[in-house]
Formats: structure tokens, sequence, C-alpha cells
């Protein structure tokens, strides 16, 4: 047994939930170091509860293990009491499984998954005492590699990185790792071996292009150096029913966000809403084998003992075979004692029976997600969903016996009138009063309707058609909420409906950084010297920080928020490409200008791009042609 | 239906886990183990299941205890090795015994603990352990300060040590009484005596690990005291010492 601790009995006794720091969870791999070529360590740059909920780390953990000449570790941000702890002794940041310094492996690897963690990277990298700057690196510090969402813009973390890796990966590491190792066994030096590195599909090495700006802060040339490619593709994998998937993911000991079996049924997504990236960036949809998932619903359970499977997808709705599986897992999952937690299925009378069969309807509630208020807007940003869905909907679950429904909504939408912004409290209202239609007070037995509508501030993304889009300032999102407010309480049914938005400061902050160039590297340094990190958690953000450092560096946060930029800008992130075209996204930005709905992947093509992989949803049939 | 009664070890890292979390370890290790355990009725049933006595966090055990009630099983040494066979290091199953139907859960039938308790290095105090135990021990009263639910509580807490002894001059080895009657926590008793010494005692000087657990009994002879299950009872227990019949000690 590893005995090992790499904190003493006295600090895992003083911070809190020490279970975080001890490894050991069942799953974990331990292997023999004299077997071993490369130790990966993993990171996700957050609190051990929000990484050991993620599926991708899994899946690569666990294809990285089955290596024999790899052993990966997991790693995440000590919080913030330990971290005081360790740095006031001086105790280096080890990984879980073997308690060993982080610095001596040969990776290091980070999940990529919000733009509000990147200070969290930079403590990572500190308390392991590896060089901040990929520049200062030598040999005795491990590759620093960076994957997911985060890096399909990752220009204002590369400085910090060495390596990012562009898309999906399942498909490059086991090449990257026969590199690393014939470069170890010759000789070669860290630059040769980073060079060497860029030949490899999927491979973006930032210190091997320059970048140049313009008098305005824009960019004005992408240089790549050393014979770099100047375009860096996507990796996808092709053929993802056989591809590896965890059958022995690692189980933490405490509860965190996922406390279940997660299994994922397809990649990608049909639907081009035009404010959301993932929807882009995992195209073309590709879908998991059904039998394939039945056998490893079973085999996960048995081996893990969760009391709870739960399916993720960006739109589970859209798997082609969700009636049939769901059926064989509520047979299952009764037999054994499991819960199905079902993702927010679109509601339907399919959904709503299914929904039936697996939770209890007197507490669970009904979510609808418009984003929008107004049909109009919701032609804008290409959402399907129509007010007459919502409220079909509602009738049918309200005959069902719900009573609560959650609504989501974005503010500061491209385009966005007060009209817009008023439609949320009307369809709220509407759906008050679809209740009292459906629901006569007879059978209500006490209870009512319960409407809660939420808020968030949108941000432009990178590879959406509204990457060009002016984003709306802190004010003018207050204002927006407050209109919402004003708007929900002039309703009829005002005290069923309750309403929640987010922080305007964060969403500001997150604009900057998902659009933001190189320059920012040094910012993001600069406030983690002053004492940033987690900023994703509210009660650590400190906003004044980083508006403060931004000035020093003459950076005007308006110039990455508020500035709709042209057509022809070259955007910082030109050096990637995820698949779809840059035309493509200009034509559906065009076409949300004058508020034309797209049609999606199963109905035609629109031609993104993604038919390039040659896999897919974009080789089925079509069914409205 | 069939009670099971486990006892249990847990040492090395897993010390850490707190109780529920302990709990929560164990649900899955019985559903690994494909054991048949019975589940209660509703939409989100949870196993038949009951622990004894929570150990503190950082405390490690060679006799913790807890009860299932199985549908079906071949036997309960099959149990065992199941559980056995899907667990961590660190914890392991080393005895089992087979319930009355209609018995007490280990929560409530729970009596004594027995506890040896070593101080981290550099930590020991200062005064002499066996000679400050034995002045401890000759008052008629010790008394000490309990924390409970309506706020801070005086009691007498000799007569709930039952049986102590200081060996290699620098560990504590004591019998307290346990459970929901008269519950004396090793941590407290390691308070009274730095208080009674009247020596500030260095944080997180004290280690505690917990030999076993008790249920209470009468017979001919009185008032006992046994380990709740006998197999795998540490050769230094006081219940396996010399004269002691069936792991008795009575009180
Ligand atoms: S190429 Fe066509 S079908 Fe394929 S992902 Fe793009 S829009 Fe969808």
């Amino acid at each position: 047994m590893n005995e090992k601790l790499a904190l003493s009995d006295e600090i895992l006794l003083s911070i809190q939930k020490p279970e975080r720091y001890i490894g050991g969870e069942v799953n974990s791999v331990i292997k023999d170091l004299s077997d071993i070529k490369i130790r990966f360590a993993f990171c996700f740059p957050d609190v051990y509860e929000i990484g050991m909920s993620h599926l991708g780390i899994q899946i690569l953990y666990g294809m990285f293990n089955e290596y024999d000449d790899v052993w990966c570790e997991r790693v995440y941000s000590p919080w913030d009491d330990l971290d005081k702890v360790m740095r006031r002794d001086n105790i280096p940041l080890f990984a879980l499984e073997s308690q060993d310094p982080v610095k001596d492996f040969d990776f290091l690897g980070f999940t990529l998954q919000y733009e509000m963690c990147y200070t969290n990277i930079l403590q990572v990298l500190d308390l392991s005492g590896i060089p901040i700057y990929s520049k200062d690196r030598t040999w005795d510090d491990p590759i620093v590699i960076g994957g997911g969402p985060c890096t399909y813009n990752p220009e204002p973390i590369a400085d910090f990185f060495d390596i990012f890796y562009i898309g999906e990966g399942e498909t490059q590491y086991r090449a990257l790792f026969d590199l690393y190792e014939k470069a170890k066994e010759s000789g070669m030096s860290r630059e040769d071996f980073l060079i060497n590195c860029s030949k490899l599909p999927g491979l973006y090495i930032p210190s091997l292009y320059d970048i140049s700006y313009n008098q305005d802060g824009t960019v004005s040339a992408i240089t790549p150096l050393n014979g770099a490619p100047s375009v860096i593709h996507k990796e996808l994998e092709k053929d993802l029913s056989n591809a590896y998937y965890p059958m022995k993911p690692v189980m933490p000991f405490i509860k965190v966000t996922q406390d279940r079996v997660v299994m994922e049924v397809m990649r990608g997504c049909i639907r081009g809403c035009r404010f959301c990236q993932a929807g882009q960036l995992y195209r073309p949809l590709r879908e998991r084998d059904v039998n394939k998932l039945k056998e490893y619903a079973i085999t996960l359970l048995k081996n893990t003992g969760y009391e709870e499977i739960s399916l993720s997808s960006l739109s589970t709705s859209d798997y082609t075979h969700l009636d049939e599986l769901l059926d064989f897992l509520i047979d299952y999952c009764n037999e054994h004692k499991v819960n199905i937690s079902l993702p927010s299925l679109r509601i339907d009378a399919f959904s709503l029976d299914v929904m039936s069969k697996v939770q209890d309807v007197k507490k669970s509630s009904l979510t609808f997600a418009p984003e929008a208020g107004t049909q109009r807007m919701r032609n804008v940003i290409n959402k399907g969903l129509t007010e007459e869905d919502i409220l079909r909907g509602s009738h049918e679950a309200f005959e069902g016996g719900w009573n609560k429904v959650k609504l989501y909504f974005m503010l500061g939408l491209p385009g966005e009138t007060t009209e817009d912004i008023e439609g949320i409290g009307d369809i709220a209202n509407k759906i008050a009063v679809e209740y009292f239609e459906t629901v006569p007070k007879e059978k209500r037995n006490g209870r009512t309707i319960e409407i809660t509508a939420s808020t968030s501030f949108f941000v432009p993304k990178p590879f959406t058609p509204f990457q060009w889009a002016s984003m709306n300032t802190k004010d003018e999102f207050l204002e927006k909420a407050n209109i919402t407010r004003k708007g929900i309480m002039s309703q009829l049914n005002q005290k069923h409906i309750k309403y929640n938005w987010h922080e305007a400061d964060a969403s500001m902050l997150e604009g900057i950084l998902a659009r933001g160039d190189r320059r920012l590297s040094d910012v993001i340094y600069n406030v983690y010297k002053r004492g940033c990190i987690f900023d994703a958690w509210s009660e650590y953000f400190k906003n004044d920080i980083w508006m403060e450092e931004m000035e020093k560096a003459g950076l005007d946060p308006m110039f990455y928020v508020k500035r709709e930029r042209t057509k022809d800008e070259i955007l910082p992130w030109d050096m990637i490409n995820c698949g779809v075209t840059k035309e493509f996204l200009w034509r559906e930005w065009e076409r949300s200008k004058e508020g034309v709905v797209s049609p999606n992947c199963r109905q035609s093509c629109m031609g993104c791009g993604g038919a390039s992989y040659g896999v897919g949803i974009c080789f089925e049939p079509k069914i409205n042609n | 239906m069939i009670k099971l009664r486990m006892k249990f070890k847990k040492h090395g890292p897993i010390r850490f886990l707190g109780h529920l979390d302990v709990m929560r370890y164990v649900q899955k290790a019985i559903r690994r183990a494909e054991i048949d355990i019975k589940y209660s009725e509703g939409y989100s049933p949870h196993q038949i299941l009951s622990f004894a006595q929570p150990l503190s966090v950082g405390s490690t055990t060679d006799g913790d205890y807890m009860d299932m009630t199985l549908i079906s099983c071949n036997s309960p040494e099959e149990v065992m090795y199941k559980l056995n066979g899907v667990m961590n290091e660190g914890i392991e199953i080393t005895g089992v015994s087979v319930l009355p139907e209609k018995s007490e859960n280990a929560m409530t039938s729970v009596a004594a603990a027995e506890y040896i308790i070593s101080f981290r290095d550099g930590k020991a105090p200062s005064f002499d352990i066996s000679k400050t135990m034995e002045a401890f021990m000759s008052n008629d009263h010790v008394m000490a300060v309990k924390k409970t639910k309506n706020g801070e509580k005086e009691i007498d807490i000799k007569p709930l040590i039952y049986i102590w002894e200081v060996i290699d001059n620098n560990k504590i080895h004591v019998l307290l009484s346990a459970g929901s009657a008269a519950n004396l926590k090793a941590a407290l008793l390691i308070d009274s005596i730095y208080k009674f010494a009247e020596e500030e005692m260095k944080e997180f000087a004290p280690v505690f690990h917990r030999l076993d657990t008790y249920l209470a009994g009468d017979d001919d002879n009185g008032h006992y005291v046994q380990p709740m299950i006998m197999d795998a009872v540490r050769e230094d227990s006081f219940s396996v010492r010399d004269g002691v019949k069936e792991g008795k000690i009575y009180v």
C-alpha cells in the first residue's frame, strides 16, 4: 500500500476536506516507476470536487494508463486554505497517486474548461516550482500542455504553455509520447523537441508564432517560425463508438459535483445556436453505438457501485436511439436500484413520459432554455424553441403533475431591444396562465405554480457567428437585468415568478479573456502576483485588481468587449481551425442580423466545413430534403 | 432475510475519511461486490446499513463495526470475502457474525471502546505519563467539561474509565465507556490529563488508535463488556489477556 502522503498529519487535520489531497481513491492507478518512461500529471485547475466531475480527464486518464510506458496521475488546485500552508511551508505541489512533486513529471497537462480558471493555472505552476513562462523552462521542468475548449483561443495564456493540443484528446497523444521518448533518448534540445511537435497534427506551439499588432491594437500578422504550420487543424475522433472509454472511472471519497456514472452518448451537436461555442467546436455530430452504450452502462455501474447514472451530450434529445437506450436503462436501473438522472431533455410527450418514470414529479422541475424573450430574438440566435413549444410542453407537464418550471435566458444578445427583454416576463406569465387554465383549483392539492427565470449575460466566444459581435458593458447588463425584473414585476402572476441574475463583473472579464490576445498573458501574471486565484468563485474574484492591471498594461477592456470586429480583421485565434470555416461563421452572422434561422444538420447541411472530417451527421440522409 | 455484523479495520491514508464518507464508500463497495442487500422503499431507496460509534478523522482502527440486512447470501464468510475483494487497501473486513433478526443495531449496542493513545514525534508531553496517570486516577472523582448539544456540562469521567495502563512509558492504553448512555471520548480524556498536569497540549499531539468496540451483557458473574465480534481481536487487547474468558470484562 502507498502509505506515503505529501502532507503531514498536522496539515491534513487542520485544513478542510483532507480527502481532496490523499489520493488512493477507488480505481485510481498506481504503477511501478521502474516500468515507466513518461509521468503525466493531469490537472484541472480548480478545486477537487469540480475537477473530479469532469469526464474528459477520466477518459484521458484511463487511456494514458492503458499505455505500459505511461503513468498518468491527477492534480487539482489546492483550495485556499492549503494554498496558504504550502506557500508558508514551501511544500511543492504533488500529484495525488504517488504524492510525488509535479515538478518531477515529464508532462503537466491542463484541461481548460473556462476562462475564469486562468489564474489557477499559474497557481499550479507556481506551487509546483515550475517557471510560469514557457520561455524560462528547461528539461528540468515538465512539458506544459493545455487542452479543452479554451485552447481554441489560447492566446491570453499563450506565454505560459509549451504546447496546446487542439481538439479531441483521443488521437494524437500516443504520437506525442513517442516523440518525447525519442527526443529524450537522442538528447534533443527542448526547443527542437517543440519544433518537432509542431509537425504533429493538432499541436499548436505558441512560442513558434510571432504576433504583431496594428496601431489600433488589432493583430496585424501571425507569423509562424521554424517551419511551424500557418494553421493548426482541430483533431477529431472519427470512430467514436470504438474509441477508448473509461470503464473504471476514479471515484472520489467525498461528494463531488458529478457523483454518478457519466456516459457520453454522442459528441457534437446538430443545432447551430449562434451563441454556443461548444456547438461549433465539436462538429460534426457523432453518435455512439447504442448497444455499446448499454454494455458500458452495465459495466460502469458494476465497476463503480454508483447509485446513479447520467447521460451526457450537448443535446441528448437528439440522440437517435434515445428511446431504446432509455427503455433499457429504466429496466436495468429499476432492478438494480439505480437512479437515472436525466440531462435537460427537450420537453415533449416522450421526455415527460420518461421523466415521470425516473423521478418524483412533485419534487422535480421542468427546464426550458428559450434563451431570449421574443421569437424575433430567438430567430437571431437560431434557437429553435418557440413559445408554442414551451406552452404545449408546460401544458402536458402540468397535466402530468409538475408544477415547477425553470427558465433560462441570456441578456445582451446582439441586436437586443427592450421589447425582447420584456418578453422574458411575458413568457413566464403565460406559463403561469397555462397552469391555472390546465389545472383546476380542486386538483391543485394546495400546490401552485412556481416559476424561476434566470438570466446570464451573453459573452461572445471565438468560433461562433457572434465572434465579431459587440458585447454589452457592465452598466448595460445591469440596466437590462433591471428591465427584466421590472418586466416580471408588472406581470399579473408576478408573485409566482422568481428572478435570478448573474454577476456582471465576472462576465466582463470572461469576455475580455475569451476574445483576448497574447498581450493579456502579462496581465494574468500580474493579477496572480497580487493574489488573484479562484476567479470563478465570486467570493474570491477581485475585479478591481484585474482592471487596474489592464490599465497599467495600457490595455482597454472596451477594446476586447465592446468593439464589433470587421470581416477582414485578423482575429487573435486565426491560426486555429476548429473545423467550421470563417466563411460559414460570417454567413451565419449575416443571417442572424436578418433574423433568418438556419436548419439543423439533420434537416439539411449548411456547409459549415465539418464534412471535411469525413464522418458523422454530414454523411447521413437529411430529413427535409 | 439475514442480519450480519461485520468488523473492519482502517489504517493508512484512508484514516482521513470522515464518517459519512466511510459510509458512502462502503455503500458503493457493497454494490460493487453485488451483495444482495435489502433496500428501503421509495423514490431513492437506501441500503439497510448502520455503523457503530463514529471515529474521528485521522484516527485508525482495528475494531469498527457495521450491521447490514441482506435478502440472501450463501454464507456470511462469502460476503466478507466478496467485500474485501472490492475494497481499497487500508480498509478490510476482519470478522463477521450473524445477528438474531430482532437484535439492536450496531449504533445502539455500543457500550465501550478500547484505545491506544500515542503522541506524534516531538509532541509528547513533558510530564511523566505513568506518574501523571497514577496520580490522575488516584482521585475519587475526575471532573471534566463535556460539550453536549445543550452546551457544556461538568461530569465525573472516572467511572467511565474501565481499565487503563501506560505502555512503553509513552502510550496510554484504555478501555472507556462508550455509546449513547455514557460516552467518554478519548480526546476528552487526554485533554483532562493535560489539564490535571497543568500543561498546554501541543496542537495535534495525540494519535488515536481504536483497538475494538464493545457491547454490554449480564451473566451470573455480573455486568460485563465484550468485543462486538471476537474474531480478529488484537493480542494486546484487554479482552484477550490472561484470565479473560470469551473476551468478557466485568465492569
Ligand atoms: S458540414 Fe453540414 S452536416 Fe456537417 S456539421 Fe457542417 S452543417 Fe452539419
